[in-house]
């Protein structure tokens, strides 16, 4: 039994052209080289992430097909974004993801259809229409954004969480100030054990990344989970261990039922300028492996 | 009624988001009733006062130096963080400067419910009176 981790780079994004007209001896042209269909996902321990580089995507026409893509809401999102830096960013986040998603329904579902629900936490999820249940598909995703990345992650039949952030992202406050009023006595330990600072913000980030991709994974966010209530250690063999921090746990009043340690991490680098965190639901027991391809 | 009316003022210059007044109607406030501040028939009145402007302007400097904003991007009160873009790490510095600022403690299910300036605002003017 092997968990697999596929990294995968999109330079464009396929999409199929919008239903054709009914005119005889017109085909509908395609707008884009088309990628090929992706990997199947072949099984729960397979987590599949794509991602893009939006300063990479310039050309006008091509993001206007991109924003064309978006529900009306997805767009006046988009477009709240302060400056069109943003904006572009937003819009392609939510290309990327019904692009991504279209295609791991073999291309059944054409991206436009998708809708979605936010769970209670803000979590959003695809919302299933009646009359496609013959469609439905046990697709998981997860986004995470910085301002020069955006990574969309797939699983199937198991929630997924992913973060990436830049390895050498600077933080205005000092990381153990950081770490002593967000994480856990363990955590904050760990981070002043290394004397390098380069080498203590980047374990910082790795932390971060990795508590992120668990609290978007159970569905609760930040503010649903906060980061004092679970240690994650990085053990020497790569292994990645969470943990309850039970002290927290038991003094708060609301207590940490939500929070289980069934997960299992990968922590990646990307184009050797991120860290990528993905966390799955662990249901199974045994040795498992984890594959980074590209 | 100079030590009434400073009194009244003070409080009219609120510091909470959602502090209130509340008179009981009658002859006791005939001093304010010249003034026009209240009305003998209405036995209450609210008064609901926004975060003190210094407040707003000092979160937007802490903001704008958080999000490393250039002077061209306007701020306004109803900003969203998300919108400047701000992710959780960004957000988690701010109310950090926030706290060290105001001298506040933001506990978490109350960071959850700053998403503009002027939510964070109006919560440290909250917290702030409070303790």
């Amino acid at each position: 039994m092997h968990h697999r981790l596929l990294l995968l780079r999109r330079g464009a994004m396929s999409i199929p052209p919008p239903p054709a007209p009914r005119m005889p001896g017109v085909a509908g042209g395609r707008l884009f080289a088309s990628l090929p269909p992706p990997p199947p996902l072949q099984s729960p321990r397979e987590v599949h992430v794509w991602y893009l580089c939006p300063d990479e995507l310039i050309d006008r026409s091509q993001l206007d097909m991109y924003t064309e893509l978006l529900s009306p809401s997805e767009r006046k999102n988009a477009l709240a974004m302060n400056g069109p830096r943003l904006q572009k960013d937003a819009m392609l986040s939510r290309a990327l993801l019904r692009t991504t998603l279209s295609r791991y329904t073999d291309a059944n579902i054409d991206p436009r259809s998708f809708e979605f629900k936010k769970n209670k936490f803000g979590k959003p999820e695809i919302l299933w229409q009646s009359d496609e249940s013959s469609m439905e598909w046990p697709l998981h995703f997860n986004i995470s954004h910085t301002s020069s990345l955006i990574a969309c992650g797939i699983a199937m039949d198991t929630p997924i969480g992913i973060d990436v952030e830049e390895k050498k992202r600077k933080t205005v406050k000092s990381i153990l100030s950081l770490a002593r009023r967000y994480f856990t006595p363990l955590e904050v330990d760990y981070l002043a054990k290394i004397s390098d600072s380069d080498a203590q913000q980047r374990e910082f980030i790795k932390l971060w990344t990795l508590k992120e991709a668990y609290v978007k994974a159970l569905g609760r966010g930040f503010s649903g989970a906060p980061f004092n209530r679970f240690s994650i250690q990085l053990e020497t063999n790569s292994r990645i261990q969470i943990s309850k921090a039970t002290k927290v746990c038991n003094d708060s009043a609301s207590g940490c039922d939500y929070l289980s340690e069934n997960w299992r991490f990968a922590l990646a680098e990307l184009n050797s300028s991120y860290y990528m965190s993905v966390c799955i639901e662990d249901n199974s027991r045994g040795l498992y492996s984890l594959f980074f391809l590209m | 009624m100079a030590a009434l009316s400073a009194v009244v003022s003070a409080k009219l210059a609120c510091t909470a988001a959602t502090s209130s007044l509340s008179w009981k109607g009658g002859r006791t406030t005939t001093a304010t009733a010249r003034r026009g501040l209240v009305s003998f028939r209405s036995p209450r009145f609210r008064v609901f006062c926004a975060a003190k402007a210094e407040t707003v302007g000092k979160v937007m400097q802490i903001v704008q130096k958080q999000l490393a904003l250039g002077d061209d991007v306007k701020l306004a009160p109803e900003s969203k963080f998300t919108e400047l873009g701000a992710d959780s790490l960004d957000t988690v510095e701010i109310v950090m400067a926030l706290e060290e600022e105001f001298k506040i403690t933001v506990e978490e299910d109350n960071a959850q419910s700053i998403t503009t300036i002027q939510e964070a605002a109006d919560l440290i003017d909250k917290l702030a009176a409070g303790s």
